[in-house]
């Protein structure tokens, strides 16, 4: 790996990784390269308990299906998560350098590193990936989702990136990958017409909400797995709020959606 | 000086009196090992005595805080640097004792022209089984054990400290309430403190139980909890006397 980008922080794991020569993401290209697997739908949505982070669980390499188990949204530590969309084996390692890395800086630190500080470490990796971004063979365009523990009680925030690394703060919603657009068309409507609105809705009406996207999101787009109780395949859905970060069995979201 | 094997070894002996003195003056702590999980008490102040080194280790330690602090940020180094380029579950408190911490503090003990370390340690790490868990007592010369007690209790000089492990092995009721455990352990630091003696004129339980609390007035008392089983990846959970319901007045 290059030397990180940027001014090197104190503690920062990245910054120990370039002590050692050591590096997390490799940036050459071979024009033999595979066919990628990707493809996605991952959204984030506030509601009244929290942010709720939902991914379907489909990874395809063209037209072929490569699986339909993977999990795309990601406990990175106790207070955020990261939802994956683009190519997994860089989304993947993206995820690994964030938890070793954040672990890394609360333990040796002795406190955690800042919701701030979280958004830029993952856009200075996306800023890092940009040669694989720019030759199309490596493009991650994640959602983050973090606990600001500025405030009291901590209210947890959603961010989305473009593929360079810039990041934006989502004041409703935000969805990525390649089913995003009919989900964002969905919550918009719902947040501007709905009844209730996604930020006025319970667990149980955020989960249903949230099933029945993907289900629509995969009528439209055959990279995104939709939901089907009849084979017990359900979302990777996980909750953020002040208290943490909880993940939803398939056995709660099957009876919420029957609910 | 190091020609002359007798000066060397002299000079050695002369270290060790020098470490063992300075440590005397330590706050004790203390490492217990039960059903669900270990526990690591000791009393400074505030982020000062117990430490999470990574997702299933945790330290304690008494010695000269900046010494500490040498050893936490390399023990945290070489876990971290092991679980990046293998994995989580490849980081063991064994390979990080006997190959990183141990070898360095040796080296570092038996170079007479250059500063030794101040400190003595526990370290812990939880596993899936109680039978399987470990508690390493470290010292300042690199030497190390692992130990097999249900409590461990790290002080100086190690006369006393043994006289404490030993008492609390021998009274320690079998209980899983955090709470009551510590009462005991806050017991145990507060006879250690004090310099009196685990056999004779031993103080009454109101006497430790009082004695205990009044020390506390300018210090903090520093818990750390491996959970053996967890939601989490990360086992380490601080916790406070008040997290406990454990009062001090």
């Amino acid at each position: 790996m290059s030397e990180p980008q940027g001014i090197a922080i104190a503690g920062d794991f990245l910054s120990l990784l370039a002590a050692r020569g050591g590096g997390p993401l490799k940036t050459e290209h071979s024009a033999a390269a595979p066919v990628q697997t990707q493809a996605t739908t991952v959204f984030a949505f506030h509601f009244a308990d929290g942010v709720l982070m939902a991914g379907d669980r489909r990874a395809t390499a063209g037209n072929v299906i490569v699986t339909d188990k993977i999990d795309k949204v990601i406990e990175i530590d106790a207070t955020s998560v990261l939802a994956i969309a683009g190519v997994p084996a860089t989304a993947f390692e993206m995820a690994r350098v964030m938890q070793t890395s954040f672990e890394y800086y609360r333990r040796s630190q002795l406190q955690p590193l800042s919701l701030p500080a979280k958004v830029r470490a993952l856009a200075r990796l996306l800023r890092e990936n940009l040669p694989m971004t720019m030759q199309g063979v490596g493009i991650v365009v994640p959602l983050f989702a973090g606990l600001d523990q500025t405030v009291s009680p901590s209210q947890p925030q959603i961010y989305f990136y473009d593929p360079l690394g810039a990041q934006f703060q989502a004041v409703g919603y935000a969805a990525s990958g390649s089913g995003s657009g009919t989900i964002r068309s969905i919550l918009s409507f719902q947040e501007n017409y709905g009844n209730p609105r996604p930020s006025q809705m319970n667990l149980q009406q955020a989960v249903q909400f949230t099933l029945r996207l993907l289900i629509t999101a995969s009528e439209f787009d055959s990279a995104t797995g939709g939901v089907n109780p009849e084979t017990h395949t359900y979302a990777t859905i996980k909750i953020l709020n002040a208290s943490g970060i909880r993940s939803l069995s398939a056995g709660e979201q099957g009876s919420f959606l029957k609910s | 000086m190091t020609e002359e094997p007798y000066r060397w070894l002299e000079a050695v002996e002369n270290r060790r009196e020098y470490v063992q003195d300075q440590l005397k003056g330590g706050s004790p702590a203390f490492g217990v090992k039960l059903p669900d999980g270990i526990l690591l008490l000791g009393v400074g102040s505030g982020n000062s005595k117990v430490f999470e080194l990574f997702d299933r280790h945790a330290m304690t330690a008494l010695g000269h805080p900046a010494d500490i602090e040498k050893i936490r940020q390399a023990a945290i180094d070489a876990a971290h640097m092991e679980a990046f380029t293998r994995a989580p579950e490849d980081v063991s408190l064994r390979r990080l004792i006997s190959f990183g911490l141990s070898p360095q503090l040796k080296t570092n003990f038996e170079q007479i022209f250059s500063a030794p370390f101040i400190v003595e340690m526990l370290l812990a790490e939880i596993s899936n089984t109680p039978e399987t868990d470990l508690l390493v007592r470290l010292h300042y010369d690199g030497g190390f054990q692992f130990q097999s007690s249900r409590v461990i209790a790290v002080g100086s000089p190690a006369t006393t400290e043994k006289a404490a492990q030993s008492w609390l092995n021998s009274n320690l009721p079998e209980t899983t309430q955090k709470a009551e455990i510590v009462e005991w352990l806050l017991q145990a630091w507060w006879v250690l403190r004090e310099g009196k003696s685990f056999t004779e004129n031993f103080p009454s339980e109101t006497e430790r139980k009082a004695g205990w609390r009044e020390a506390l007035t300018d210090r903090i008392v520093e818990i750390g909890w491996l959970a053996r089983q967890s939601q989490r990846v990360a086992r380490y959970q601080p916790l406070s006397l008040n997290d406990l319901g454990l009062k001090i007045s």
